[in-house]
């Protein structure tokens, strides 16, 4: 069985990433990978919905923070979607990852600031 | 219009067919310097080579013998319609190309069609089929039928590309050739056809069934497979891992034996595991498997059983198609067979139905599924074999060993007269004490995660707390892991006691604890520090060893 699932649209020239399942050492780095290969350069940033994720440890949480490296390297900017409550938004409290990495809790709040103005209008 | 051809073509032999009858009674009556040819083509030593080396070497001999500029070898086909060129001198292409001419038609076929030899003394294009005959330029050309026991086998035929009138020495000379590899061609093509069927029978049947069974952290599972004394057969067992930690165990039974039932068992396998993968139950998987195989040309009928199990709450889903009844193994119980709803063999009858029986696995509880090679005795009631089957297994603690006593009792060690295939998970009970010891590889921190859930879920323990424990336990593990010395081979172990309130963690491995590296280690040992009341670290010489304490200090 796949740990984890992936499903990547693009919304407002921001690709969301919608993950399902749970992300581990065994995981981690590839989904990065995955991820990473799914940015078109015109694209304004990276929204990686985690709603779905029952479990992820610090290999994913590393992993979001290369990513984030990466984007920034190239002008794009991410946002991770966490539900308040869940254990994805627990385990990144417990390492002060909330702040940092710029969460927000509905994909919509994501692509909103993440998008284009026009995106943001409609 | 080949006849009239062949007539003009052939002034010496009348009709074109050559003075010679098909066989035996061919006066061959050698002069001297025809001793030695002869003997090139009558010699014992030919007969010991493989054929490809024997057409090969015959080949060479009559080419040499009757100086010839082709000779070429063509053999029937299975069906008996076309002739395939399958060995050639001066002709090579024929063999490579696959040149096929049809019984009956063009020069090779009329030999093969009539069963007599052919001469053609100067060859009219319309006589031959084969455009390489005709690019080649040949003009003469003399061939035989390849007969054993009064099996037409296929041609043998010689070709010069100057015209030439072969005598009736050269007939005879070349039907001692035929008559010398026909039968070595017969013995080959039917020793490669049995050999070929159970090689490819046996080969077909190892790659389909499981390679090896799955190792599932927390749902101990074993299974065996039999082969038949003489055949292979058509039966199968599987183990699949689903979604959230549940594991699906299926069996079945293809009527009938041999290659067709082997390929047949793969499908149904590679079918019903799609299916156990959709999430389908295990009464609509068998349903979907059996119009599957109503719409398999040709199909066959099977009998199967399917059980779904979730090791978190011990439920145990099943659907029989006609199979033998499950067993249930409880500690310190009789064994008991599970009645089954009565329901058609797959592929039976149109319209089967298939529902589903649940029942929840106590802890400790082994369920078995097995195909009837294990009971059945030919000449012997079925009760009996049930009897013995549930003897045999009576005191198994673990899938493995009710499998090891069904082996030793129940399977003959010549082989049984049927195949034979069983397979077991069991409910692992749980105890005060968690021992995990695995391969330091990163694939297995998922089951590490739901058997620790299940065992502290059994305490009661807070799902928060237990979703907490989790993460802080699957980072120790995920380094011990990450700093195992040789990743293949190493292995590391988890332990997790419960005493009086307050549970302990140790995750130990056999590889040097290496300060944090990075932000990234550094954040697994916050975590592990943030959610435990107390974490230690004592690495020696031999190894890291992470202690966690939730709860007051034992």
């Amino acid at each position: 069985m796949r740990l984890a699932d992936v499903r990547v649209e693009q919304r407002n020239r921001v690709v969301v990433a919608s993950v399902e399942g749970e992300i581990d050492l065994s995981n981690a780095d590839e989904l990065g990978t995955s991820l990473a290969t799914q940015m078109t350069n015109d694209a304004l940033g990276l929204a990686i919905d985690l709603s779905g994720v029952r479990y992820m440890d610090s290999a994913g949480i590393q992993v979001v923070y290369e990513l984030r490296e990466r984007l920034r390297n190239r002008g794009q900017k991410l946002r991770l979607v966490v539900p308040a409550d869940c254990l994805v938004a627990r385990t990144l409290e417990l390492v002060n990852a909330s702040e940092t990495l710029g969460i927000v809790d509905t994909a919509d709040a994501a692509v909103a600031a993440l998008g284009s103005s026009e995106g943001v209008a409609q | 219009m080949s006849a009239d051809s062949e007539k003009n073509a052939n002034p010496s032999a009348g009709k074109g067919h050559i003075f010679l009858g098909t066989g035996s009674d061919a006066p061959i009556e050698p002069a001297p310097e025809q001793l030695a040819r002869v003997y090139r083509l009558n010699d014992p030593a030919l007969l010991e080579l493989p054929l490809d080396s024997l057409l090969d070497e015959l080949l060479v001999r009559v080419k040499e013998i009757l100086e010839v500029d082709t000779v070429a070898i063509l053999l029937i086909d299975e069906e008996g319609e076309m002739l395939i060129a399958r060995a050639a001198k001066g002709l090579e292409e024929e063999v490579e190309l696959g040149v096929r001419i049809p019984i009956g038609g063009g020069f090779a076929g009329r030999i093969a069609a009539e069963r007599m030899p052919i001469f053609i003394g100067d060859v009219d294009l319309a006589d031959v089929l084969n455009p390489l005959l005709r690019e080649k330029g040949i003009r003469s050309m003399l061939g035989v039928p390849l007969v054993a026991e009064a099996e037409l086998l296929g041609v043998l035929h010689v070709g010069t590309l100057t015209p030439r009138t072969f005598t009736n020495d050269d007939a005879a000379m070349l039907q001692l050739a035929a008559g010398q590899v026909a039968p070595a061609i017969q013995r080959a093509a039917l020793f490669e056809a049995l050999e070929t069927e159970h090689r490819r029978a046996v080969a077909l049947q190892r790659s389909l069934l499981p390679e090896r069974v799955p190792e599932i952290v927390g749902v101990p599972v074993a299974a065996r497979y039999f082969p038949a004394r003489d055949e292979v057969g058509g039966d199968w067992y599987d183990v699949i891992e689903l979604a959230q930690g549940r594991v699906a165990i299926a069996i079945g039974d293809v009527v009938g034996h041999g290659v067709r039932a082997a390929a047949l068992m793969g499908q149904l396998r590679t079918a019903l595991r799609a299916y156990a993968l959709e999430d389908y139950s295990p009464g609509q998987a068998l349903e979907r498997l059996d119009r599957l195989l109503q719409s398999i040309r040709g199909r066959g009928m099977a009998t199967a059983a399917h059980a779904t199990f979730d090791p978190d709450n011990g439920k145990l889903h099943f659907a029989s198609a006609g199979h033998p009844p499950p067993l249930v193994i409880a500690p310190g119980e009789e064994p008991r067979l599970i009645e089954t709803a009565p329901a058609a063999p797959l592929g039976a009858l149109p319209y089967s139905t298939y529902t589903d029986d649940e029942i929840t696995l106590a802890e400790g509880e082994i369920f078995v599924l097995y195909t009837d090679g294990l009971v059945e005795v030919r000449g012997e009631a079925i009760d009996a074999g049930f009897e013995r089957l549930i003897e045999t297994v009576r005191g198994a603690a673990t899938p493995e060993q009710a499998c090891r006593q069904l082996v030793r009792e129940l399977v003959p060690r010549e082989g049984a007269a049927d195949d034979i295939a069983f397979v077991a998970l069991q409910r692992e009970p749980v105890t005060d004490k968690l021992l995990l010891r695995l391969p330091a590889s990163p694939s297995v921190l998922v089951q590490v995660r739901r058997a620790l859930r299940r065992w502290l879920r059994a305490y009661d323990v807070a799902s928060e707390k237990v979703d907490f424990i989790t993460l802080a336990c699957g980072e120790a593990c995920a380094n011990a892991i990450e700093h195992a010395y040789s990743p293949a081979t190493a292995f590391f172990e988890l332990e997790a006691k419960a005493s009086n309130g307050t549970f302990t963690f140790a995750v130990r491995d056999l590889g040097q604890w290496r300060p944090p590296r990075g932000e990234n280690r550094g954040r697994g040992l916050t975590i592990m520090e943030s959610v435990m009341d107390g974490v230690d670290v004592n690495s020696t010489s031999n190894g890291t060893e992470v202690l966690m304490r939730m709860g007051a200090p034992a």
